[in-house]
């Protein structure tokens, strides 16, 4: 896959949407003249603890897409066990295929070239509703979703706050 | 068989040297399939398939030997995919899901064992990373040692 098809392939999503926007999130880019950086807000999803949040989000595209994941990363702060401090995210789509040295991950949960913006950003919404607590990125947030409940609330309730704040 | 076991618990170092792996079958029987692919996937890696060989050094430039081995080894078994061209009547698929792009009438087409079809370019690129038919998948590698034993 040459990075003009890259290109071309990020290009056609990108238009796709535009014109038929996919509810939860909005999409464009950060330097309109990348096509391989893209922002995105995601909207908290309802009923869950992010729901009234506005999160922010940068996927970076490598030249190899779709034979390579991106990496994506949370600009808005943000409290999740799947997400580290910095805003990485950590979800099995995004790993790269090849052989899982650790053997917690499927093949079929990896990173296959039929992934779009659309369905990481699915999986990315469905992990806030859902946490992964076996393979937590910011162990912290684990541990405060297993053991105190509440304090997590607490705390994912003040970063929609600072979100909705940060957007208006 | 016994000269079989032998080459077979020597396939990295007959890989390495080449053409000595050869030496030792003189007037034998033609190898059998279990170790048939693995003498041929060197070959066919540094000849008959520039496209697959550029994506394959691409992503093997900084990789241990033991690496490099294995992905010369799934060149040869993914050139074992049949390829047909695309008649434009096919009911089951418009468009290659890899590079989303409509296939052309009479264009080069991959055909997995699971039936699922793509652009040879595309799929070949993504078999060396994952033997893993994206659409379904179907594992790549088991399906075509199970087809080598029953043919």
């Amino acid at each position: 896959m040459s990075e003009l098809q890259s290109s071309l392939l990020l290009k056609k999503q990108l238009a796709e949407l535009n014109k038929n926007p996919v509810e939860g999130f909005s999409a464009g880019l950060i330097d309109e003249n990348d096509i391989f950086r893209w922002e995105v807000l995601i909207i908290g999803p309802p009923d869950t603890l992010y729901e009234g949040g506005f999160f922010k989000a940068h996927l970076y595209f490598p030249k190899e897409y779709p034979l390579r994941p991106p990496r994506m990363k949370f600009v808005t702060e943000i409290w999740h066990p799947n997400i580290e401090k910095n805003g990485d995210v950590c979800i099995s789509i995004l790993h790269e295929p090849g052989d899982d040295k650790w053997g917690y991950e499927k093949a079929s949960e990896r990173w296959l070239p039929v992934h779009t913006v659309e369905t990481i950003l699915i999986s990315v919404i469905s992990m806030l509703a859902d946490p992964n607590d076996e393979s937590p990125a910011n162990v912290d947030a684990a541990k405060e979703w297993r053991e105190s409940y509440t304090d997590f609330k607490r705390k994912v309730a003040r970063c929609v706050r600072k979100s909705q704040e940060e957007c208006s | 068989m016994g000269n079989c076991l032998k080459i077979n618990s020597s396939d990295d170092i007959s890989l390495l040297r080449g053409s000595d792996s050869f030496i030792g079958q003189d007037g034998g029987p033609m190898p059998i399939y279990q170790h048939e692919p693995i003498t041929q996937m060197f070959y066919p890696a540094s000849s008959s398939s520039p496209g697959a060989v550029a994506a394959a050094s691409g992503t093997s430039s900084h990789l241990p030997e033991e690496d490099q081995i294995k992905i010369a080894k799934r060149i040869g078994l993914v050139q074992h995919l049949p390829i047909g061209s695309y008649d434009g009547n096919s009911k089951k698929a418009r468009e290659c899901v890899i590079c989303m792009v409509e296939f052309c009438v009479d264009e080069a087409v991959r055909y997995l064992p699971c039936m699922h079809i793509y652009h040879v370019h595309c799929i070949d690129d993504w078999l060396i990373r994952s033997l893993t038919c994206p659409s379904c998948l179907e594992p790549v590698d088991a399906a075509l040692l199970t087809s080598y034993e029953t043919t």
